[in-house]
C-alpha cells in the first residue's frame, strides 16, 4: 500500500517536475530572446548616455587643462572656484532671467493659442502648419535668420524705420542693453507656435460634449479655458513647462554659441554657453563638468518642483 | 481624425465670446505674421545682391539671380557638406532603427520580468539633456579613435534617440492582437519569421513616425557636429554658420545658405505634418 502510494506518487511527481521543467525551460528561453532583442540597444544607451553622464561627475572633481595635458585629482576645488567666479555669477543671472522671462512668455500664449485652435473655427488647420514651421527649423539656421533680423542693416530695423519709429533701432546683438532680450526673445518665437500645437492636441483628445454642455450651461469660453480646458490638461501643462525648463537651462546655448559668444563683454553669457566655453574655448574640462553638475542637478531639482505644481488633482 | 466644429456660429455670437474670438484671431494672426515675415525674408533675400538686401530688405528681387547659391557653396563646399549630412542622417536612422524595433518588440511582446527594468533605464533617457553629455562624448569619441569622422555622429546619434524611438515603436508593437501571435505560432513559425510577416508590418506606421522624427532631429543637430568634426568633414549646418564668419556682412550668402539647409526638413513636413505633430506629442506625453 505505502510502497504503491509511494510508486504513484513518485509518478506524478516526475510528471509534474517535467511539466515544472518544460516551464522553466519555455522561460529561461523567453528570457534569452528577450536579452538577444534587447541587450544591443540597452549596450548602446548605457555606453553613450548613461556613462558620459555619469563621466561628467567624475571629470568635475579633476583639474584638466586641455586633452592633450594631464589630469589630476582635486576633489571639489572646482566647485569651491564657483563662487569666486564672477563670470559663473553673470551666467546664473542671466539664465535666471531667461527662466523667469521666457518660460511664461512662451507657455502662457501657447496655450492659449493651442485653445483657440482647439474651438476649430475657420482657418485653425492653417494657423496649426505656420505655428508649427519654427520648430522645424534647425538651431543653425534659425540663428542665422535671426542674424539677419537683428543686424544692424537687418529688418527689424528696417520695420522700425518704416514705422516712423527711428529713435528705436539698434545694434540689437552687439548693444549691452538688448543683445540678451534678443537673445531670449528667439525661444519665445519658436517655443510659442510648437508648444501652441502641443497643447492643440491634447485639448482636441477632449470630449466635445465637455465645451458644450458648458456653452449651454451659459459659461464664455474664458470660462471654459479657465474651468475646463486648462484644469483637464494641467498634468500635460507640465509635461511641457519641463520640456521648455530643459530646453533654456541646456539647448538655448546653441543660440548664444553661434551669435553671441556670450557678448558684448558678458551680457548674453548664459550657464550652458559657460560650460562650452570652458572646455572648448578655455579648456578647463574639469570645471566646465563642474558647470555641467551644477546645471544638471538645477534641472532634477526644478523638474520635480514643475511636477509638484502641475500634478493633476482630480 | 474627423474635425468638427466645436461651437455652432449662433451660440458663440450671443454672448462676451465674440470678443474673445476675435482677440483669438487678432492674436493668432499676429503671430503668424511674426513667424511668415523672416522667413519671406530669408527666402527672397536668397535672390537678391546683397545691396538691394540692406537697401530694400522687404522688396522683392527685380531679377531672381542664383549668383548667392554658386558663391555660398564656393565659401562653405555646400555639396561637400550635404552628402556628409545625407550620409550621417542614413546611416544613423538605419542603425536606430536595428537598435531599437528588437528592443521594442522584446519590451512589447516577450513577458519577462526584465522589460519593466528595460523600460525604465530607457525612460532616463528623457531626462539626460544632451548639454551634459558633450564633453565626456566628446572624450569617449577621442578615445575610440574618431574625432573628425563622421562616423562618430552615426555611431553616436542612435543613442540620443534610443528612448523615445524604443517607446514610441513598442506602443505599436502592443496592439498586435495575440490571438494573431498565437495561431502563427501553431503553424510553427519562428520568432523572426512572425516579426517580419506579423509584426514589422503593423508597426509600420510607427517605424515611418520615428524615421521622420529622427531624420529631423539628426539633420537639425549642430552641438555634437560642431565638436566631433574638421573643416574637411563638416555637416551642413555648421558650413551654414561657416559662411557668417567668413563674410560677414554678405547677408544673400547667408541666406542662400539657410534655403539649402531647410530645404529637405521642409518637404518633410510638408508631407507628414500629422505624423510628425503625433509622434512629438506622443514622445512628450509618454516621456
Amino acid at each position: 500500500m505505502q510502497i504503491r502510494l509511494t510508486g504513484h506518487s513518485e509518478g506524478e511527481l516526475s510528471a509534474s517536475s517535467a511539466q515544472h521543467s518544460t516551464i522553466r525551460r519555455n522561460q529561461w528561453r523567453r528570457r534569452v530572446a528577450f536579452l538577444a532583442f534587447g541587450v544591443p540597444a540597452m549596450v548602446w544607451f548605457l555606453v553613450w548616455m548613461l556613462w558620459p553622464l555619469i563621466n561628467m561627475f567624475r571629470i568635475s572633481l579633476l583639474r584638466w587643462d586641455g586633452l592633450v595635458k594631464a589630469s589630476t585629482f582635486i576633489g571639489l576645488a572646482n566647485y569651491q572656484r564657483m563662487f569666486t567666479d564672477d563670470l559663473f555669477f553673470y551666467a546664473m543671472r542671466n539664465t535666471g532671467i531667461h527662466l523667469l522671462f521666457g518660460m511664461p512668455l512662451a507657455l502662457i500664449p501657447a496655450f492659449f493659442l493651442g485653445f483657440f485652435m482647439s474651438l476649430r473655427l475657420p482657418g485653425f488647420r492653417a494657423f496649426r502648419f505656420i505655428f508649427f514651421i519654427p520648430a522645424m527649423v534647425s538651431v543653425a539656421a534659425l540663428a542665422m535668420m535671426f542674424y539677419g533680423i537683428y543686424m544692424p542693416e537687418g529688418i527689424l530695423n528696417a520695420v522700425l524705420r518704416l514705422l516712423g519709429l527711428s529713435a528705436w533701432t539698434h545694434n540689437w546683438l552687439a548693444d549691452p542693453k538688448t543683445v540678451f532680450g534678443s537673445i531670449i526673445f528667439i525661444d519665445i518665437w519658436t517655443g510659442i507656435g510648437f508648444y501652441a500645437v502641443l497643447f492643440f492636441a491634447v485639448l482636441s483628445n477632449l470630449p466635445n460634449e465637455l465645451y458644450e454642455s458648458a456653452r449651454l450651461d451659459g459659461a464664455s469660453l474664458w470660462t471654459i479655458l479657465w474651468r475646463i480646458a486648462f484644469p483637464l490638461s494641467k498634468g500635460f501643462f507640465g509635461v511641457v513647462t519641463m520640456l521648455h525648463f530643459l530646453w533654456i537651462l541646456t539647448s538655448a546655448a546653441q543660440n548664444v554659441l553661434i551669435l553671441t559668444k556670450g557678448g558684448p563683454g558678458h551680457y548674453s553669457l548664459t550657464l550652458g554657453y559657460y560650460l562650452y566655453n570652458q572646455a572648448f574655448v578655455t579648456q578647463r574640462l574639469g570645471y566646465s563638468q563642474a558647470i555641467g553638475v551644477f546645471l544638471f542637478i538645477v534641472g532634477m531639482v526644478g523638474l520635480v518642483i514643475i511636477r509638484q505644481i502641475f500634478r493633476q488633482t482630480d | 481624425m474627423v474635425h468638427v466644429p466645436r461651437l455652432r456660429l449662433a451660440a458663440r455670437l450671443r454672448d462676451g465670446s465674440t470678443l474673445f474670438i476675435l482677440g483669438g484671431y487678432l492674436i493668432s494672426i499676429l503671430y503668424a505674421i511674426i513667424i511668415l515675415v523672416p522667413i519671406y525674408y530669408v527666402a527672397i533675400s536668397a535672390f537678391k545682391t546683397n545691396r538691394t538686401i540692406f537697401t530694400q530688405p522687404l522688396a522683392l528681387p527685380e531679377t531672381f539671380t542664383f549668383d548667392n547659391f554658386v558663391r555660398a557653396q564656393k565659401v562653405a563646399v555646400l555639396d561637400r557638406a550635404f552628402l556628409i549630412s545625407t550620409g550621417v542622417t542614413v546611416g544613423a536612422e538605419i542603425l536606430t532603427l536595428l537598435l531599437a524595433f528588437p528592443a521594442a518588440y522584446a519590451i512589447a511582446r516577450i513577458p519577462t520580468r526584465l522589460s519593466s527594468l528595460f523600460e525604465y533605464v530607457f525612460s532616463l533617457g528623457f531626462l539626460i539633456p544632451a548639454l551634459a553629455m558633450l564633453v565626456p562624448v566628446y572624450l569617449l569619441v577621442v578615445r575610440i579613435g574618431l574625432l573628425y569622422s563622421p562616423m562618430a555622429l552615426v555611431i553616436f546619434y542612435p543613442a540620443t534617440k534610443i528612448s523615445v524611438s524604443v517607446i514610441l515603436l513598442a506602443s505599436y508593437l502592443r496592439t498586435v492582437p495575440k490571438e494573431l501571435e498565437e495561431s502563427a505560432q501553431m503553424d510553427g513559425a519562428s520568432r523572426l519569421q512572425m516579426i517580419r510577416h506579423i509584426f514589422f508590418p503593423i508597426a509600420r506606421p510607427g517605424v515611418i513616425t520615428v524615421l521622420i522624427l529622427n531624420f529631423i532631429d539628426f539633420w537639425n543637430e549642430f552641438l555634437f557636429a560642431l565638436v566631433m568634426l574638421n573643416q574637411r568633414n563638416r555637416t551642413l549646418q555648421i558650413a551654414l554658420t561657416v559662411i557668417k564668419t567668413d563674410r560677414s556682412l554678405d547677408y544673400g550668402l547667408v541666406a542662400a545658405g539657410i534655403v539649402i539647409v531647410v530645404v529637405p526638413v521642409c518637404i518633410l513636413f510638408i508631407l507628414f505634418q500629422e505624423q510628425i505633430v503625433r509622434g512629438m506629442y506622443t514622445g512628450a506625453v509618454k516621456g
